[in-house]
C-alpha cells in the first residue's frame, strides 16, 4: 500500500464517520440479480443501467429501479433473507427505512407489475412491499402482489401472515386467501383462493 | 444530539433529578415526563439540519442533524413530541424526537420531498413530492408508506381544512390548488391561482391562504365554497403567512415577501384584503411563524442565515438569531 493509499484511506474513513445514515446505507449492496429469462434491467440512482440476461449476480443498492419488460422474469436475493421474482412488465425501487436501535426495514417500492416475495433463513426480517395504494409487510411468509395499471392491488397469501395496509386501515391476510388494495378505501375482507393458481407464473424462473 | 454549552445535558438531568424517582421511574412513568418548554425549530436548507431556539429567550439550544439533505419543511406534533421534516436531495422524511433533540428515523418518501404537513388527529403525515407529482401517505407512527395520491404536477404546498375532509395542495405546475376530499382520496376541484403557487396555511376562520411566489400576489380560498374569497398584491415573491394581532388590531396577515426583504401586514378580512403597514427586515425573508398569541413573529431570512423577532405590537425586530445556512422554515411548539 502507498502512502497516497494509505492518506486516502485514513481521510476516507474520517469523513465517513460524518456521512448521513442515508449515504452509509447505499455504499453496501442491498441484495444480488441472481436469474433472468429475458433481461432484467437495473438502473442506478445516476441512471446508469445494468442488464442481467440468464444467470448472474449482479448487485443491487438502495435507489436503484428493477425493470422486466414483455416476455420478461427474473430472480433477486435480499440480504434479509427474501426472494424475490418479478413477473413481466413488473417495475420497482429498492428503498429502506431507518428507524434508531432498530434494524433497517428493506422496501420495494412497486410501481407495477407483480411480484412473488418468500422469505429464507432463520432470522425474522423487516421487509414490505409499497404499492401506489397499500403496503404489504412481512416477517416470515411467502405472497404474490400485482399492481394493476390504475395502482389497485391484488395480494394473494400463501403462508405466513402478511399486514396488508392503506391508508385506511390495515388488515392481516391469512395464507389461502387474496385482498384487494383500493385507493381511498381499506383493504377488502380475505376470501379464500387457489395459491397455486397464482403462484403458476413463477415456475420458470425461480 | 449537538448543543451549546450542554444546555440540553443539563436540562435533562435536572428534570431526572426534579421528578424524585430517579432515571429508572422517568423512563418508565409517562406521566413523569415533564412538558417540553416552548422552542423554535428551524430548517436550514443548506446545513441539512435544525435548530433549536428557546422561544423566551431566543437563545440556541441546539442544531439537530437530520441525516438526510436539504432539510426543506418542518411539521411538529401537537404535542410538541416529534418533528417531521422533509429533506429536498433526499427525498426523504427524517422524523426528530424533540426531547432528546436527534433524528430517530428517517423514511423515502419520494423524489424532492418539498413539504410535509400533519393531518389533523397527528396520524398520518402527508409529504407533497416535487419529483414524482404525488402525495405520500406516511404513517406518523410505524412511519410506514400506507399509499400515494397522484395530484398533478409539480406539488409544493399543503394544508388541512379544520374538519378535516379536505387536503389543499398547491401545484407549481399546473397554476392550481387541488382540493382533495381525504375520505376518499379522490381530487374534487382544481382552483386556478397564479405562478408557482407555493406556501399554503389556514386561519383560525377556517380559510386557506396562499402565496403565488412566481408573482406579486396572494390568495384566500372560502371553504365552504371552495372558490378564492380574494387576492391582493403584496410585493415580489412572496413567501409564508403567519398570523398576529397588532394591540386591538387584527387578526393580520404577516407575508414573507422575499423580493423587497419586507414583511406586508395584511387586513385578514378576505372582502377587505390590504396592505396596512410593511416592516422591513433582513435578505430573503422566507419561513415565518407566530406565536400562540400572535404577539411575536419568527422570520427566517434564507439569504441572511438568521431568525428575526418580531414585537407586532411595535412592528420593530427585537431579537436576530444566527441559525444555520439558508434557513427556510419556521415553526414553534405550543
Amino acid at each position: 500500500m502507498t502512502g497516497r493509499m494509505l492518506v486516502g484511506l485514513l481521510l476516507g474513513s474520517v469523513l465517513g464517520a460524518g456521512l448521513p445514515v442515508v449515504t452509509l446505507a447505499a455504499s453496501a449492496p442491498a441484495g444480488f440479480a441472481e436469474n433472468a429469462i429475458g433481461t432484467l434491467v437495473v438502473v442506478r440512482i445516476d441512471g446508469v443501467q445494468e442488464r442481467l440476461q440468464g444467470v448472474g449476480q449482479i448487485p443491487l443498492f438502495e435507489g436503484d429501479v428493477l425493470r422486466t419488460d414483455a416476455g420478461s422474469q427474473a430472480v433477486v436475493k435480499f440480504k434479509e433473507g427474501v426472494k424475490v421474482a418479478l413477473n413481466e412488465e413488473t417495475s420497482f425501487k429498492v428503498l429502506s427505512r431507518w428507524v434508531k436501535d432498530q434494524p433497517l426495514t428493506r422496501i420495494l417500492r412497486m410501481s407495477r407489475g407483480e411480484v412473488w416475495v418468500t422469505t429464507y433463513g432463520e432470522e425474522p426480517v423487516r421487509f414490505e412491499v409499497e404499492t401506489p395504494v397499500a403496503t404489504a409487510a412481512i416477517e416470515g411468509t411467502e405472497f404474490d402482489l400485482k399492481v394493476q395499471e390504475d395502482g389497485q392491488s391484488v395480494l394473494t397469501v400463501v403462508s405466513g401472515i402478511v399486514k396488508f395496509g392503506t391508508a385506511f386501515g390495515t388488515c392481516p391476510i391469512k395464507p389461502g386467501t387474496i385482498s384487494y388494495g383500493v385507493r381511498g378505501k381499506k383493504c377488502t375482507k380475505p376470501a379464500p383462493t387457489d395459491v397455486m393458481k397464482a403462484l403458476e407464473w413463477t415456475k420458470a424462473v425461480k | 444530539m449537538r448543543s451549546r454549552n450542554g444546555q440540553p445535558f443539563v436540562r435533562i438531568l435536572l428534570a431526572a433529578i426534579a421528578f424524585g424517582g430517579g432515571l429508572v421511574g422517568c423512563v418508565t412513568d409517562p406521566e413523569a415526563i415533564a412538558p417540553l418548554p416552548q422552542r423554535i425549530y428551524v430548517a436550514n436548507e443548506s446545513d441539512n439540519s435544525v435548530t433549536v431556539i428557546d422561544a423566551n429567550t431566543y437563545k440556541v439550544v441546539g442544531t439537530i442533524d437530520a441525516k438526510n439533505s436539504s432539510t426543506h419543511d418542518l411539521s411538529l406534533t401537537r404535542d410538541g413530541s416529534k418533528l417531521f421534516a422533509t429533506n429536498l436531495a433526499s427525498g426523504r422524511v427524517s422524523v426528530i424526537d424533540t426531547r432528546s433533540m436527534e433524528t430517530i428515523a428517517s423514511i423515502d418518501t419520494g423524489n424532492r420531498a418539498h413539504v410535509v404537513t400533519l393531518t389533523n388527529d397527528n396520524k398520518q403525515a402527508w409529504v407533497a413530492n416535487i419529483g414524482e407529482n404525488n402525495i405520500s401517505i406516511l404513517d406518523a407512527t410505524t412511519y410506514r408508506i400506507l399509499g400515494t395520491i397522484p395530484v398533478g404536477e409539480g406539488p409544493t404546498g399543503l394544508a388541512f381544512s379544520h374538519d378535516g375532509r379536505f387536503a389543499y395542495v398547491s401545484n407549481q405546475g399546473e397554476k392550481a390548488i387541488k382540493v382533495i376530499d381525504t375520505a376518499s382520496h379522490q381530487i374534487i376541484k382544481s382552483i386556478p391561482v397564479g405562478a408557482n403557487p407555493h406556501f399554503l396555511i389556514v386561519d383560525r376562520q377556517g380559510r386557506v391562504w396562499g402565496t403565488n411566489t412566481g408573482e406579486t400576489t396572494i390568495y384566500v380560498i372560502d371553504p365552504e365554497t371552495n372558490d378564492i374569497a380574494g387576492t391582493l398584491e403584496v410585493g415580489a415573491k412572496p413567501q409564508q403567512i403567519a398570523f398576529g394581532f397588532k394591540g386591538t388590531k387584527g387578526p393580520l396577515a404577516y407575508v414573507t415577501v422575499g423580493g423587497t426583504d419586507k414583511v406586508a401586514v395584511v387586513n385578514a378580512d378576505p372582502k377587505n384584503l390590504k396592505v396596512l403597514e410593511e416592516i422591513a427586515v433582513g435578505s430573503g425573508p422566507n419561513g415565518i411563524w407566530a406565536n400562540l398569541e400572535g404577539t411575536r413573529l419568527f422570520v427566517g431570512h434564507d439569504k441572511g442565515h438568521d431568525v428575526r423577532v418580531i414585537d407586532t405590537g411595535t412592528s420593530a425586530v427585537i431579537s436576530t438569531v444566527p441559525v444555520g445556512r439558508k434557513p427556510i422554515r419556521v415553526v414553534v411548539s405550543r
